[in-house]
């Protein structure tokens, strides 16, 4: 039946609905530059979130922890092999998504008799300076957004992925108000928060399209938080080794969630 | 790609290298030419030396290479980081042991970011001597004889430093006190028996400052017989290479602090 053109897209299309209702109660994930580097935060309950891919990058992804897993590994490995091969400085986010990742996201998705892989992703790569921080999001059909237009001269400083479309555009109109590359950790981690709060009201559809206020913000990440957890991890921009990223843990974690 | 990842149970970074030859099959044993009696003289390294003091271990390296009667180069780096706790320093012939010390340090972060957890002080010593077993060929051969020490702190177990040296073959031995390698090595093994046995303290008691000097008298002793040895070279002022390994992390000792304490103590 697939050999009739439009019966291959209606099959596509069918096929992106399912993907976006498997993904919808995703719990969205923030990515933002501060003073020291890249901040990464999400909430979840038990599987890890976060990830280091290299020396500079490291990933979040929502989806189907399976298909995370062979996604995360494939960038690993090339990201390693190629750090092997000529140099840690060789290795590029911009090459591993466009070059790499994204090739092989579109044809699981368009191959309709393959299985697509149930994975929105988003990452980034740690600069000498904040403006040259780079933020891609890579989605399961291989499309990737970076932040801001190409024609941007100075693009915003995060990205933000929630379980739908609406998740992440209210995410991003929060950080887009509220984030500065210079702010510290302890800010940071506060907007990346108030973004993720956002986005998980967003996927619950009972509001708008505007950025909620800052009391139910606060009354929801309340009562969000009772029973999950935060993670996050930071690239740091400047640290001993070549090895940026650092998870946030323990006592550190409890007291930038205070704050 | 991805197929091959999802059989990638043992994470095994030499094995992902050589499938997409990136890395060449370990040489085999039968039938190896062996470079006797050729023109052929490889270039090597030595000498090395690491020993437990009072505030972690103490890693150092002379910093000649010699092919034969010739010094190739004098600023040569046998101590190397592999990791933010472990250091590889190498005597032997550095074209293979700067490869070896490339692939292991990939090979232990290609394991913690895929297993999402640090490789086990064993693991990393086993991955250092099957680097070694794979490379016995050339040992054979004649051309490619490396014998490391391997020193880290084990995190996980007891929280304690740990010290090893190695033979060509990959057999490794763990050492309480200190370990060295290299053709100047009897020399500097005398010298740190003696001096752990009858100095003023043993060597686990020692201070930085008196370590790094006890690490300058040693190698300059074993300069004195070894001509492959560089010791401290006076007149270009060419000191040893030092780095310390605590909880902390590793620290590359600053030459400054080396040259004073080689001026005051040693020369």
């Amino acid at each position: 039946m697939t050999e009739e053109p439009y019966r291959w897209v209606e099959a596509i299309a069918n096929r992106r609905e399912y993907i976006e209702t498997q993904l919808a109660p995703g719990s969205p994930i923030a990515a933002l530059s501060f003073r020291d580097g890249i901040l990464f935060v999400t909430v979840g309950h038990a599987r890890q979130k976060l990830f280091e891919i290299y020396d500079r990058i490291a990933m979040g992804a929502i989806g189907h922890p399976g298909d995370i897993e062979r996604l995360r590994l494939a960038a690993i490995e090339l990201a390693s092999t190629e750090g092997f091969t000529r140099s840690a400085t060789d290795v590029s986010l911009r090459r591993l998504a466009y070059y790499s990742l994204s090739p092989l996201l579109k044809s699981a998705f368009e191959q309709i008799y393959g299985p697509p892989f149930l994975a929105r992703m988003i990452f980034a790569e740690v600069g000498a300076t904040a403006a040259d921080d780079l933020f891609l999001r890579v989605d399961y059909d291989g499309a990737i957004v970076a932040n801001g237009r190409a024609t941007d001269t100075n693009p915003p400083r995060f990205s933000a992925v929630g379980g739908t479309a609406r998740a992440t555009e209210i995410m991003d109109a929060l950080l887009r108000r509220d984030h500065d590359s210079g702010q510290t950790l302890n800010r940071a981690m506060t907007i990346a928060l108030d973004a993720w709060t956002a986005g998980s009201l967003g996927a619950d559809q009972s509001s708008g399209n505007e950025v909620p206020s800052q009391q139910t913000l606060a009354e929801h990440r309340t009562q969000k938080l009772k029973d999950a957890t935060v993670e996050a991890c930071v690239l740091e921009r400047k640290n001993q080794g070549p090895i940026c990223y650092r998870p946030i843990l323990g006592e550190e974690l409890k007291e930038l969630i205070k704050a | 790609m991805t197929n091959e990842s999802l059989g990638e149970v043992f994470s095994d970074f030499p094995a992902l290298l050589r499938r997409r030859g990136l890395l060449g099959e370990p040489p085999g044993l039968t039938n190896s030419p062996t470079i006797a009696g050729s023109n052929f003289t490889p270039t090597q390294a030595t000498t090395i030396l690491a020993f437990k003091f009072g505030q972690g271990v103490l890693v150092a390296g002379d910093r000649r290479a010699t092919a034969g009667n010739t010094v190739v180069y004098d600023r040569a780096d046998k101590v190397l980081e592999i990791d933010r706790h472990s250091i590889m320093a190498i005597a032997g012939v550095p074209a293979t042991a700067w490869e070896m010390a490339r692939v292991l340090e990939h090979s232990l972060q290609y394991f913690r970011r895929t297993q999402l957890q640090e490789m086990s002080v064993h693991g990393k010593v086993r991955a250092l001597s099957k680097l070694l077993r794979d490379n016995f060929g050339f040992v054979v051969q004649g051309i490619g004889v490396v014998v490391p020490i391997f020193a880290t702190y084990d995190f996980a177990g007891d929280g304690q430093a740990r010290l090893y040296f190695y033979d060509a073959m990959g057999a490794q031995f763990e050492v309480a006190e200190y370990a060295a390698t290299g053709s100047g090595s009897p020399a500097v093994r005398g010298v740190l028996f003696y001096e752990n046995r009858w100095g003023k303290k043993p060597l686990h008691k020692l201070r930085e400052d008196e370590a790094v000097t006890l690490a300058l008298r040693a190698l300059d002793t074993a300069a004195e017989a070894d001509t492959a040895t560089g010791g401290v070279d006076r007149n270009a002022r060419i000191f040893p290479l030092m780095k310390v390994i605590s909880r902390e992390g590793i620290r590359t000792l600053p030459e400054q602090q080396i040259a004073l304490r080689f001026k005051r103590t040693v020369a």
